[in-house]
């Protein structure tokens, strides 16, 4: 199948599958809360050692974001930083290629 | 597929620091060595780590109701091999344990584990098997993509599980216990997540294949048969 564009295509269709999927979850399950899996594991083991959440300590100390923007924000910072090193890097070696046809 | 900071127990801190050390010190080693023998391999390790930085602060929602973030890491695994990739995934979590409360420095060395050692080595393993095979070089890399993402969630489970083995049935039990919250959660984003990668690689063999040759990524044959179907 010599098609130029087959993954991209195909790309596409599984970000609009999983967005519909998303969809049709949030239809079913109206009482999800979708918290993070980190913190449902965390539940998890307080109810397996019958201790409370609160009682798992940090065993060496740990600053956290004060509220979840600031958390929202710091995380969009990650990705920022990612997403100029991917573009910088794609970037240099398109013009690198224009230079050295 | 963070640990909380605290929710394991020092003994088992202690021992996944033990095992991510050398791992990363080896990653290090070798990190050294591919970058003095080419410096144009800076820049793909680059977009390698960007991506894992991009995608593993990127929470998606899955069908149990829950999020969950993609690694990223497949990429990096299939170009520079496991060793190296702990060590960008060492930095990434050292991020996210010092900024963002997500894992933390004891729990440091199990999640260094689970998403830098363990996820890309499994990556890795499938593409070293496809690599010099007739099978698409798109699908090794979907398919080393999807799988490091899932072994990452399969490595935290089983990690929480010897730490907290079930009263009743013990390892093996809190072991599916822990995959119910993790890896299911986890079996739609490593598709896209594969998909994606597999886009952008086919990005890299269009802009800059003859770094991918020098690394020895895939056999010449593929990667010209892929650039002039482009």
């Amino acid at each position: 199948m010599p098609f130029k564009y087959r993954l991209e295509i195909l790309a596409i269709i599984a970000v609009f599958a999983f967005c519909i999927l998303f969809l049709y979850t949030t239809s079913i399950m109206t009482d999800a809360e979708f918290a993070g899996s980190d913190t449902l594991g965390s539940t998890q083991i307080a109810e397996m050692t019958g201790k409370a959440e609160e009682e798992f300590q940090p065993l060496i100390w740990q600053w956290a974001p004060p509220s979840g923007e600031i958390e929202s924000g710091l995380f969009a910072l990650q990705a920022a930083i990612g997403g100029i090193l991917v573009g910088w890097v794609f970037g240099y070696w398109k013009g690198q290629k224009k230079r050295t046809p | 597929m963070h640990i909380m900071e605290g929710f394991l127990p020092l003994y088992w801190a202690v021992v996944w620091w033990i095992v991510a050390l050398p791992c990363l010190i080896f990653g290090i080693y070798q990190l050294k060595k591919v970058l003095e023998a080419d410096r144009e391999a800076l820049p793909l390790l680059g977009v390698t780590g960007g991506f894992i930085f991009i995608l593993s602060s990127l929470k998606l929602p899955s069908v149990t109701g829950s999020c969950s973030h993609p690694t990223g890491t497949g990429l990096s695994a299939v170009c520079f091999g496991p060793w190296i990739t702990s060590v960008v995934c060492a930095i990434v979590l050292l991020f996210q344990a010092l900024f963002l409360a997500h894992g933390g420095l004891s729990v440091l060395g199990a999640n260094i584990v689970s998403m830098g050692i363990i996820g890309p080595l499994a990556g890795y393993i499938v593409y070293r098997a496809l690599r010099d095979t007739r099978v698409n070089m798109y699908l090794t890399v979907f398919l080393a993509c999807a799988l490091a993402d899932l072994f990452t969630y399969f490595t935290t489970s089983l990690e929480l599980a010897l730490a907290y083995p079930a009263e009743v049935g013990g390892i093996v039990s809190s072991f599916v216990l822990f995959m119910g919250i993790f890896a299911v959660t986890q079996v739609p984003l490593a598709i896209v997540e594969g998909v994606v990668l597999a886009l952008v690689f086919k990005y890299i063999v269009a802009l800059k294949p003859d770094i991918l040759l020098r690394l020895k990524v895939f056999p010449e044959e593929k990667i010209r048969a892929a650039r002039s179907e482009a």
